[in-house]
């Protein structure tokens, strides 16, 4: 079951580029919003440092590493290469993402449990886990779609800028000024309604049921991406 | 045993937006047999062959790999090994673990290290193929094929990038698999290899068969040669005979025995010395001048 994604695991640690920018800088991000938890609660709340802790690794690390992988297995033909053994395609897919995405979800785990540790926990834990699950796979289905679009590792750092600032900035603009003004605006951007059920999620004082509603067009992007990545992915380089 | 063919293949056309890069083919590769797939560049025998092993979806007729559409993996590839034309390797990886892995994931089991032998590559195992040459990772491709001796294997440009040696190392590997029932489908831009192994060959050109046949039943469409050196005070040539850019006789002939029957016998009479004489059907390189020319 496991050959694929435990070769990814050593590739990742092998290569020091990737383990540096996708895993160790985001930690280290999210560290800081933690330790400097006191100035971004007041600029926001603790909510808005949970929502940023969770792109920062989500996009800058899962989403990142996602594009990364793919654009350089499919340019070295390993992606070929493993099309052409037993297993089926969506397992390949599977089975390459795993890893990245274990990781991710230790790191936001930690990190959010160090915050809550130094700044007081969050008022509802199930609504937090699956705000945390949604965003995780919107990200995933964002990265295969961009995964599409992406000729090379190298390229990767460009067509993945307008994903992670947008949803990082999106992420802000909502846990700062929250979603009293521009309210439909804020949510259907990608990110928005995720991180209002963050910050309801941690902050508390929100009706579950209208939370849970906020799952809605973060589920909408998720169908958006896997629409857009069975469009757009390529298992082969163009020739 | 089954008679079934291995590989079926019925008016297959593949097409890319406007260009036909695959038009009406049609032919099977029948258990134990080494079928060869030539062809002229861009006539269409990637496509066909990448068809066949599953990487691409045809855009009408029909192929079958043991009676299965070749994409259906699960079914197909425990059964059969993929050399593939360019290698597809993680950098990152040693040999023995992308040995491993590409093994295990074909669902045959092996001993690693059996087939790390086969290859040669044993005191290489620990590195990573980004620190092999192009004949090692040549060499890897073809253990990840082999690994679990599959009953079909497909081997595009094989020997591409090896020197003699390993060429030779390849090939003994194939015949003793080949002694064990094993099918091979080859392409190959070396076509003296195709000359010797191939039991038939489709030849390629625009997208079809322009012929296909024995290695026999194609060179027999074109004459055999008779070649050789003269001094210049031989007598008149008993045969019509033409001279190629080096000043050496070329005797092109439908019946090559009878001919040269009669040269040895004029040689013999006149005591004539047919200096670096070679006698012999043409080449299957004449089959490709033919038709591309």
């Amino acid at each position: 079951m496991f050959p694929i994604a435990f070769s990814e695991l050593i590739q990742i640690f092998r290569n020091r580029l990737v383990l540096v920018t996708s895993f160790i800088i985001p930690v280290v991000v999210s560290a800081y919003f933690v330790r400097q938890h006191e100035t971004f609660a007041a600029l926001g709340s603790l909510g808005y440092i949970a929502a940023i802790v969770l792109f920062t690794v989500a996009a800058f690390g899962l989403y990142a590493t996602t594009v990364t992988t793919l654009a350089s297995r499919r340019q070295n033909l390993f992606l070929k290469r493993l099309r052409s053994t037993a297993i089926g395609d969506a397992g390949i897919l599977a089975r390459l993402l795993l890893p990245a995405t274990v990781v991710a979800l230790v790191q936001v785990a930690a990190i959010l449990t160090a915050l809550a540790m130094v700044a007081g926990g969050p008022a509802n834990v199930p609504l937090l886990v699956v705000a945390i699950v949604a965003t995780v796979a919107m990200l995933i289905g964002l990265g295969l779609a961009t995964a599409g679009l992406t000729n090379s590792p190298e390229h990767a750092q460009v067509t993945t800028l307008p994903v992670t600032l947008g949803v990082i900035g999106v992420a802000s603009w909502v846990g700062v000024t929250g979603t009293e003004n521009l309210a439909l605006l804020k949510r259907l951007l990608p990110g928005g309604s995720a991180t209002e059920m963050v910050m309801n999620a941690w902050n508390g004082g929100v009706a579950v049921t209208d939370s849970l509603l906020l799952l809605a067009p973060t589920l909408g992007w998720v169908v958006i991406a896997v629409v857009a990545a069975t469009r757009l992915f390529k298992w082969e380089p163009r020739r | 045993m089954s008679t079934t063919p291995v590989i079926e293949v019925e008016r297959l056309n593949v097409k890319y937006g406007d260009f036909h890069a695959v038009k009406d083919l049609s032919f099977e590769v029948r258990r134990g047999e080494l079928y060869a797939l030539l062809g002229t560049n861009g006539a269409g025998k990637t496509s066909a062959l990448e068809t066949v092993e599953g990487h691409r979806t045809p855009t009408s007729g029909t192929v079958r790999v043991f009676g299965h559409q070749p994409g259906d993996r699960r079914a197909v590839r425990p059964r059969m090994g993929v050399m593939l034309q360019e290698s597809g390797f993680s950098p990152d990886l040693t040999v023995r673990e992308s040995v491993r892995l590409i093994g295990t994931l074909t669902r045959r089991t092996d001993d690693v290290d059996r087939v790390l032998d086969i290859v040669d590559l044993t005191g290489k195992a620990g590195r990573k193929v980004s620190q092999l040459s192009g004949g090692e990772k040549r060499r890897l491709d073809f253990a990840t094929a082999v690994y679990g001796t599959p009953e079909l294997i497909f081997l595009d440009e094989p020997t591409t990038g090896l020197d003699v040696q390993s060429r030779d190392h390849l090939w003994m590997t194939v015949d003793r698999l080949r002694e064990n029932g094993a099918t091979i489908v080859l392409t190959t831009h070396y076509l003296e290899e195709a000359q010797q192994r191939a039991d038939r060959i489709g030849l390629m050109h625009e997208g079809t068969f322009h012929r296909e046949g024995t290695v026999s039943e194609l060179t027999r469409t074109l004459p055999a040669v008779i070649r050789f050196s003269l001094p210049p005070t031989a007598p008149a040539l008993p045969v019509r005979a033409a001279t190629d850019g080096d000043g050496r006789v070329v005797i092109e002939t439908f019946d090559l025995q009878k001919d040269l029957h009669v040269l040895l016998a004029w040689a013999q009479d006149h005591a004539v010395e047919l200096r670096d004489l070679e006698a012999g059907p043409t080449r299957l390189d004449n089959v490709f001048r033919a038709i591309s020319g």
